[in-house]
């Protein structure tokens, strides 16, 4: 029997070789970022594929590399647009135009519809409050949540959230979801559910089942959990053998929307995707970055439907990159680290049909150190936004625990539809100190804790 | 079926204290399984690796501060396989065990930087193996005056605020802090963030040579030393310095760095985390006030003699009796499968699909991102979607062995396991449809999970 290798991760490995020296590293550091889940509550288990719940969902995706803000959202309406932007500038006719101004890359087809019915929105010249351009420092920034650079054994800000909601919060009981990697967002000791789209060939049915029959004799605890899993996965991939053939990020999303929509499943679902770095032969609307954003718009419909219309209804996906690219094009038909770049929003609840910024500009004065967007709104805002309008978070808890010392930055109003109404008991949260590092062993139990916190 | 008492020790020395079994082992451990435990403590020859055609410190550290990745990687996939081999050799590997132990409490990432991706398989061949033995102090004062640690908790271009080179640099405190919270006294240890600064101020100057100091013979650089250790006296912050109640005061080169890291190492708080971490690691998820303090005061009473350590911990007497809870890692499952069926399958072609399972269940060796290592709680590997991926690793290596296996699968099982068998593995493995179906089932038999 012989193993392919899924086509995606090699295509990753090969655009990482030609990247930058960075990246090489980035990829396999972020299969492995480290265990961020804390220990697996049983709660969280997704028991049916059905949605009763009105629970609002939140779906974050992180585009790893620097998303190029300009090529998916393109500001063609800029005067200096395509003189900047040189061969990497599309025109207004390439785009699918949003307001006069923006344009859409024309890969970007389920967003574009859904922009166009109110579901989808796009926040432009938005950045991580670190403009030092490295992959690992904005990464970890955007993830930690933190003002600066990243010590070097944080929580990430979903974790926090959880850890300081009320117990029984909705989103709090039914934990959080990780797809695939273990990042660093989810890090912390609030318990995280994984599934994992494994690309190596599942056992076969018969040996999971002469597996577990032993489990639950010999290891009855072990065989629980075991069965746990095997659920979850048959769940998430349901029957009927519809992820044959679809890439990694189409798998993730599609097992992300339907264990979202699971009854008692998860609230909040992390994806993470790679290969954004485009330093070489980025493209147009066709090319490289426009297969990358075709895969990701896919995916994107893929959850959607997954997830099911009503479920839908209460979603927000934020997809957000922790930094954009140069404005000019480099010497090798790609772009370099930059600042500033675009966040998108796409879910039923989301007040779509438009494109928020507040412009600095591409001519050159405008620019931000050599040739940068400049960025005009903290990334920060827009996660606090949605916390606060989606999942009803307060205001204290935003500043200190989820975001701490970012009091100076507010919430950005009116992203999500004022009809969908936030769980009240969110708002019960009291700001608490924030776990800026994960509770260790010995010191829970010199604290005379079980260092299981069981 | 009662398990006999020999049984029940081979089980404990395999499983608890070692890596797994090898076809034959109860035979050949017989009753003996905590006297050949025991019998491991102190030999050293078991816990090195002969260097072979590894790469010296200096040659590694070259290629960690020279042009090509490939390079780097290309070394460090000769350590690990290095480090696979030699896990195949010990009958029980309670040293090897240690060795692991002892390289996850001072856990690094092997992509933070190229410098760690060439140095350190090198670090944990000539500086973990050769100490796993000795004494803590020693361990502590190489990891720690490794360059591949002071790349990776970011201390190569601390400056003290008030050295000569003060203006154009910055104190960094990510090492100094992480020695406190993780690799000495622990969280709770009772140093203050005054002594967290204080100490960034003592090893301010604790560097390595860049590639481009070695290329343009600046700063100390010259072709022979690219990538080594070096210490920037101009960098040094001044003056006497006081970490926790005591005062350092300055000393030529690292000596006032190396005084803090002694008196660290003989710290009471020191020996109890270790106790902690030993007894967490091997024995159970929850260790008591007694199994603690029982090795704090053999750490303490020997002035932190790693092998008289070793053996207090054997010599618990819950060693022996408590059933084993404990889960192995992904890793160390591995590692126990490859022991089982008899050998490494790490050709180099297929490198990559090596790892696969090992990314896909998150303990890719060398690889834990954060410098707190591998979490040691059962439950933090005991979670349903690892579960189900560990069966799934299981058939992609089962599927690698499979060609190659000869013989009948429950008579492996029973070469393996021996009187420690349950009636429902032998049963489960024997009912399998066919070789393959029998052999992944083995390979994930409960009996080789639970440690």
């Amino acid at each position: 029997m012989t193993h392919d290798r899924d086509p995606a991760v090699a295509r990753l490995e090969a655009r990482a070789a030609a990247g930058c020296d960075e990246a090489r590293l980035l990829l396999s550091r972020r299969r492995v970022l480290g265990l961020s889940a804390g220990l697996f509550s049983w709660a969280m288990m997704p028991r049916r594929a059905s949605a009763a719940s009105t629970d609002p969902r939140l779906l974050v995706v992180i585009l790893r590399g620097g998303a190029d803000g300009l090529s998916i959202v393109a500001p063609y309406g800029d005067p200096s647009y395509a003189s900047a932007r040189g061969s990497l500038a599309m025109t207004k006719s390439q785009l699918v135009d949003v307001d006069g101004f923006f344009g859409l890359h024309p890969a970007l087809t389920n967003f574009g519809t859904l922009l166009k019915a109110g579901q989808a929105a796009a926040v432009h010249a938005t950045c991580t409050p670190l403009r030092n351009r490295s992959h690992f420092d904005c990464q970890d920034n955007l993830e930690a949540g933190l003002p600066g650079i990243v010590g070097s054994n944080p929580t990430g800000w979903i974790n926090r959230l959880l850890t300081a909601l009320p117990a029984d919060a909705p989103i709090r009981t039914h934990g959080a979801l990780e797809i695939g990697e273990a990042p660093l967002i989810l890090r912390g000791p609030a318990p995280v559910l994984g599934w994992s789209p494994t690309w190596f060939e599942p056992a076969w049915d018969g040996t999971v089942d002469a597996a577990q029959a032993n489990y639950d004799v010999v290891d009855p605890v072990y065989g629980g959990v075991f069965a746990a899993g095997i659920a979850t996965d048959r769940l998430a991939r349901q029957a009927g053998g519809s992820f044959d053939g679809l890439g990694g990020l189409r798998l993730a999303f599609t097992g992300a929307g339907r264990l979202l929509a699971a009854t008692d499943g998860p609230r909040i679902a992390v994806v993470t995707a790679e290969g954004w770095d485009t330093h070489a032969d980025e493209g147009g609307p066709t090319g490289y970055l426009a297969d990358a954003l075709t895969e990701l718009d896919t995916a994107l419909g893929d959850f959607k439907a997954a997830a099911g219309t009503a479920v839908w209804g209460q979603t927000v996906v934020v997809i957000a990159t922790e930094f954009g690219r140069t404005v000019a094009v480099n010497g090798t038909s790609g772009s370099d680290h930059g600042v500033a770049t675009v966040t998108l929003l796409a879910g039923g609840a989301v007040a779509g049909g438009k494109v928020r910024a507040n412009w600095p500009g591409l001519a050159p004065a405008k620019l931000y150190e050599d040739g940068n967007l400049a960025p005009t709104t903290d990334l920060r805002a827009v996660f606090k936004g949605v916390l606060q309008d989606h999942l009803g978070i307060a205001r204290g808890l935003l500043d200190t625990t989820i975001f701490p010392s970012s009091a100076a930055i507010a919430p950005m109003t009116g992203l999500i539809r004022a009809t969908t109404s936030p769980a009240p008991v969110a708002a019960r949260a009291t700001p608490v100190a924030a776990p800026p590092r994960p509770p260790s062993p010995i010191g829970l139990w010199r604290a005379g804790l079980d260092a299981t916190g069981g | 079926m009662a398990v006999s008492e020999a049984a029940q020790q081979q089980r404990i020395a395999l499983q608890r204290f070692g890596l797994g079994p090898k076809p034959g082992a109860p035979a050949r451990i017989a009753g003996n399984g905590r006297a050949m435990v025991l019998a491991e403590i102190g030999r050293m020859p078991v816990a090195l690796i002969r260097p072979g055609t590894l790469p010296s410190l200096a040659t590694a550290c070259a290629v960690g501060e020279g042009p090509s990745f490939e390079a780097a990687e290309d070394i460090c996939e000769a350590e690990m396989r290095a480090r696979f081999t030699k896990a195949m050799q010990p009958e029980i590997g309670f040293t090897e065990r240690l060795v692991h132990f002892w390289s996850n409490h001072f856990s690094m990432s092997v992509n933070k930087a190229m410098i760690v991706r060439s140095t350190y398989g090198q670090l944990e061949r000539e500086v973990i193996r050769p100490r796993v033995y000795g004494r803590f102090a020693d361990m502590l004062k190489g990891v720690l005056s490794h360059p591949a640690m002071i790349a990776y908790l970011d201390n190569a271009d601390s400056i003290g605020p008030n050295s000569e080179a003060g203006s154009w640099g910055g104190l960094n405190e990510n090492l100094a802090r992480e020695i406190l919270e993780l690799h000495t006294v622990g969280t709770g240890g009772g140093y203050t963030e005054n002594d967290v600064n204080q100490f960034a101020r003592v090893i301010t100057g604790w560097s390595y040579v860049r590639g481009w100091e070695s290329d343009e013979g600046l700063n100390g650089g010259t072709p022979f030393n690219r990538g080594s250790f070096i210490y920037r006296p101009d960098w040094h912050e001044p003056g006497t310095l006081t970490v926790m109640g005591r005062a350092f005061a300055p000393t030529p080169g690292r000596g006032q760095g190396l005084a803090v890291l002694d008196m660290l190492a003989a710290h009471p708080r020191t020996a109890e985390h270790i106790a902690f971490k030993l007894v967490r690691h091997f024995i159970t998820d929850r260790p008591t006030a007694f199994q603690v303090a029982s090795l704090k005061k053999v750490f303490l009473d020997t002035r932190g003699d790693l092998a008289a350590v070793a053996r207090a911990l054997v010599q618990l007497p819950e060693a022996w009796t408590l059933p084993p809870t404990k889960l192995r890692t992904p890793y160390e499952m591995a590692i126990a499968q490859f022991r089982a069926m008899g050998a490494p399958p790490v050709p180099a072609e297929t490198k990559w699909e090596f790892r696969a399972p090992l990314y896909s269940l998150h303990n890719m060796t060398w690889e834990h991102g954060p410098p707190d290592g591998w979490d040691d709680d059962t439950g933090v590997w005991l979670n349903p979607d690892a579960a189900r991926i560990r069966l799934d690793a299981a058939i992609f290596y089962r599927d690698v062995y499979f060609r190659s296996f000869t013989g009948s699968v429950p008579a492996r099982a029973a070469a393996l396991f021996g009187g420690w068998l349950s009636d429902s593995s032998r049963t489960a493995v024997g009912a399998g449809a066919d070789v393959r179906q029998q052999l992944g089932l083995l390979l994930t038999l409960p009996e080789l999970q639970r440690r």
